[in-house]
């Protein structure tokens, strides 16, 4: 797994060059690290992507509006919901669709949702790099409950296709919100537990101090979204300053950290967790009545029924107006954004993705200069990039 | 020796013994959560998207489905004089806008997810698999 | 006769040997067959007979346990991580590691071609060994020890500091960077913290005055106020608290174990191993958990001795080896369950701050606590 150069363009007689390949169990998922050392510390990091590209942008062109939604699931696969809405946000500013209230709220719910789930992972598999096994048993656990909550309401644990422009699919089934008020009760307990684990353990300090520093101009300047940008004292959440949906009736706060190291960017998605409890709860307890027609009555989603309490009309033959939007949220990882340009036929003239995790991982080769190898294990691993948002 | 000083009662990971000790304990509500899979299986709920089922009496045969499916793994063919769509479940993505666009509510998904086979031309599932009749009650 | 005395608390038989002659003295045997040897002029030959008979009983011991140990470990972890961990071979699992040794030696046996071919082969069987000798003079229970030697403790610590030659040899053998780099930093990591174990052991023999591991376990019997044991842990807790990290250092158990860490580029020094060699690797490890939580116990935590055990009635004196054993047994899977515990909680750490704890804060603390010791002492305190 190693290659030593003597001699060659650039590099040194002494130097090593190392290749921390693409099937590694740190880099979650297919990524490679072209390494250049000196001794022990990284003089160089060039990160290797594309051996997940799946054509989801062309494939964009030639698929109707509807028809991509399967597609916008398996762009960053551990939270699928927030792709599905950004997508499905730009299509409504597009066409100017109406959505009402409560499929609203129940989008938030389910992103907000996914955002907890989101984080479990990235937190266990962290922690999994650095040794300790048991946080992503935990954390796989609780994520286990949440997918349970997810088929029940949509079908499916991991590629929703739920949201729709106009709306969501269906209603919520009976039984989803006592089940959703269990699962934000043990959730509660369970984070009180990561947190006694974790937070005051004195060797995960001395392994993410200080490593992996960033200033808040850098992170700025690197185009760095989301709670690792939060992590460098940065006060920047699409939720708060652009708010979409009903965000700007829900109360929350933005969780920031000065440090800029790797502890920080862990304790803002330990932070974040909470918040995210805390705002469900709100969601849960101000969710408006579904009206008596529902389109359960009917059997079929919106595609023919009349207006739902969870889908306006949504036409058979969908063609906005020709035009261009770029729509932003704030997605687990950071700020997930589609551009998409329409001609006026069923299908996108073009829709390009810009994806949180991309972007993070352009500013991996200035983190890790001078670091050690664990060292860059650590840092890589709170920046929390999932392999099919960077290739799309 | 600044890493004794500050922390030297180790207090951080004698309270993450303490939290794990209760998980051994099984103190709380931390139970054990593994489902023996072949001996025992978890129950899927009633949305779950899994193979197709197509209701004979309901379905005319109109090709929305097979127009619409993302992945085009829907094609309609001839059984017995009707027309009923036929599934390539290998291609299939099961994100469920066939049942979604159906215009008489013929297309179902069931809960059955076992659908490993060992060649690719026993996973196309042709209406003979797919169609059920369901009963008519007065 | 002994039974009809009352156990007075003293230890009964030196050593197993004698308590095996003891045992066919009262069946009746040992004399006929004595005389049989004494025929042929050989009845040096006898004893070597009854010490591999007890040789082999505890071979085929520790190697029951190790492989117990073994899924021990994965029911441990699991439980901590709330699962169940193996349970389809066998009831519960517990023939769990009877298949991996099948597997382990059903797979092919690769030696790299450039490797030097016999030190290769030998590496694995030099670190197996040593894990083995370590018992020798580890006292299991009253009166069942192998050979009680004088210098007991010098002769564990010497014995596990074998180890860092095998490491070098495994690295140097397998003809590979990664390997060599692996096997020096195994080798620094060990003898980094063989230092701090040394010390916090002699601070203890400063207590006994003698280096026989039976005379520190005798020391430790009796009890003050009547319900406290006299445990070496209440007299030197530094101590206790120093020798279990540095042995949990030392086996490369985590928080210490970045050689086996898949993070790291390679495996560490056994990279180029497989089959049935890695199996040895691995079952040394065990071993030498098994054997430092017995070295644990026997000097901080009493050994076999539980404080109301001369309490028994004489009738009852045959069962003291026995309740001896189970104690010592008890007491050791207790140490030997925190190690277990401890591997799920925490993270590694880095190799160069491992070195930092073992020479900057183990050793100074070790000397410290080896002063207190000696001045309390002087003072006459103790």
């Amino acid at each position: 797994m190693a290659l030593i150069y003597s001699g060659g363009n650039n590099v040194e007689s002494d130097e090593l060059f190392i290749n921390m390949g693409p099937v590694h169990p740190s880099t979650h998922g297919v990524l490679r690290f072209k390494l250049r050392m000196d001794g022990e510390s990284i003089k160089e990091c060039t990160p290797v992507i594309g051996y997940l590209h799946r054509g989801t942008e062309k494939l964009g062109e030639m698929k109707t509006y509807l028809q991509f939604i399967p597609y916008t699931d398996r762009l960053d696969y551990i939270s699928a919901f927030p792709n599905n809405y950004a997508f499905v946000k730009a299509v409504e500013e597009l066409a100017g669709i109406e959505v009402p209230l409560r499929a609203e709220y129940i989008r938030v719910m389910t992103m907000e949702l996914n955002r907890i789930v989101n984080h479990l992972v990235g937190i266990g598999s962290l922690l999994m790099d650095l040794g300790a096994a048991t946080m992503i048993m935990w954390g796989f656990r609780e994520r286990e409950n949440a997918l349970q909550l997810f088929e029940m309401l949509c079908g499916a644990r991991m590629t929703f296709n739920y949201i729709k422009p106009g709306g969501v699919r269906e209603d919520m089934p009976e039984g989803f919100i006592p089940k959703l008020n269990e699962f934000l009760k043990d959730m509660e307990k369970r984070i009180d537990d990561y947190e006694q684990l974790i937070n005051g353990n004195e060797i995960f300090h001395m392994r993410m101090k200080n490593i992996g520093v960033i200033s808040g101009k850098d992170a700025v300047n690197y185009g760095w979204t989301g709670p690792t940008l939060r992590g460098s004292g940065v006060d920047y959440d699409l939720r708060k300053y652009e708010p979409y949906s009903i965000y700007p009736d829900l109360d929350f706060k933005v969780c920031v950290r000065k440090e800029g190291d790797s502890f920080a960017r862990f304790i803002v998605r330990m932070d974040e967790m909470k918040e995210s409890l805390h705002i469900l709860r709100q969601v849960v307890d101000n969710m408006p009545e579904s009206k008596v027609i529902s389109s359960a009555e009917y059997g079929i989603a919106p595609m023919t029924g009349t207006p739902s309490s969870v889908s306006t009309y949504f036409p058979r033959i969908f063609a906005p107006p020709p035009g261009e939007v770029y729509s932003r949220i704030e997605a687990p990882k950071g700020e997930l954004g589609f551009y998409v340009v329409s001609d006026g036929t069923t299908k996108p003239y073009r829709v390009k993705i810009r994806s949180p995790s991309f972007c993070n991982l352009t500013a991996i080769p200035s983190l890790v200069k001078g670091l050690k190898i664990p060292d860059l294990i650590a840092a890589f691993g709170t920046i929390d990039v999932v392999l099919g948002d960077v290739d799309r | 020796m600044t890493w004794i000083s500050k922390d030297w009662a180790m207090g951080g990971i004698i309270k993450g013994l303490i939290v794990t000790l209760k998980h051994v304990f099984r103190v709380g509500n931390r139970p054990t959560v593994t489902v023996q899979y072949p001996f025992e299986r978890m129950k899927v709920q009633p949305r779950f998207r899994g193979l197709h089922a197509v209701d004979e009496n309901a379905c005319i045969g109109c090709g929305i489905c097979e127009t619409n499916c993302p992945n085009s793994t829907i094609t309609i063919v001839k059984h017995n004089t009707n027309w009923y769509p036929q599934v390539n479940v290998g291609m299939c993505l099961f994100c469920g806008i066939c049942v979604d666009v159906c215009p008489m509510n013929a297309m179902k998904m069931t809960g059955n997810y076992e659908l490993a086979d060992y060649n690719r031309e026993s996973l196309i599932y042709g209406p003979d698999r797919l169609l059920f009749n369901k009963e008519v009650n007065k | 006769m002994l039974f009809l005395a009352m156990w007075t608390g003293d230890i009964m038989f030196a050593n197993t040997y004698e308590l095996i002659v003891f045992i066919l003295n009262y069946i009746g045997i040992y004399d006929p067959i004595y005389n049989v040897f004494k025929m042929f002029g050989l009845e040096y030959l006898l004893r070597i007979i009854i010490v591999l008979v007890e040789i082999a009983v505890l071979f085929v011991f520790i190697l029951l346990t190790i492989m117990f140990l073994t899924w021990m470990e994965r029911k441990v972890v699991a439980m901590v991580q709330a699962r169940y961990g193996p349970m389809v071979t066998g009831p519960r699992g517990l023939l769990q590691p009877v298949m991996d040794g099948v597997k382990l030696i059903g797979k092919e046996d690769i030696i790299p071609a450039k490797a030097d071919r016999w030190v290769f082969t030998l590496a694995p069987f030099l670190i197996f060994i040593p894990a083995l000798l370590v018992f020798i003079p580890l006292p299991f229970g009253e009166s069942l020890i192998i050979s009680d030697l004088n210098v007991g403790l010098l002769y564990i610590i010497a014995i596990s500091a074998i180890s860092p030659i095998a490491i070098l040899m495994a690295g140097w053998a397998s003809n590979n960077k990664y390997s060599l780099m692996g096997a020096v930093r195994a080798v620094a990591q060990d003898l980094s913290y063989t230092i701090p174990l040394a010390l916090s052991a002699i601070a203890v023999v400063l207590f006994t005055g003698s280096l026989s591991t039976v005379d520190i376990v005798t020391a430790q019997s009796g009890t003050w106020f009547g319900f406290i044991p006299k445990w070496f842990i209440f007299l030197q807790p530094l101590g206790f608290i120093l020798f279990l990290i540095a042995s949990i250092a030392e086996m490369g158990r985590i928080p210490f174990d970045f050689q086996e860490s898949e993070s790291e580029l390679v495996a560490g020094f056994f990279t180029e191993y497989s089959g049935m060699k890695f199996a040895m690797f691995f079952l040394a490890e065990y071993a030498h958990l098994f054997s430092v939580s017995a070295i644990v116990v026997t000097l901080f935590l009493g050994g076999w001795s539980i404080p109301f055990l001369n309490l028994i009635p004489a009738t009852f004196a045959a069962l003291v080896p026995i309740i001896s054993l189970v104690v010592f047994v008890i007491k050791t899977y207790a140490i030997i369950f925190f190690a277990m515990w401890l591997r799920d909680t925490v993270p590694r750490m880095r190799i160069d701050q491992l070195l930092n704890l073992g020479w900057k804060t183990m050793i100074p603390l070790a000397l410290l606590n080896l002063l207190v010791t000696a001045l309390l002492m002087t003072a006459g305190v103790f």
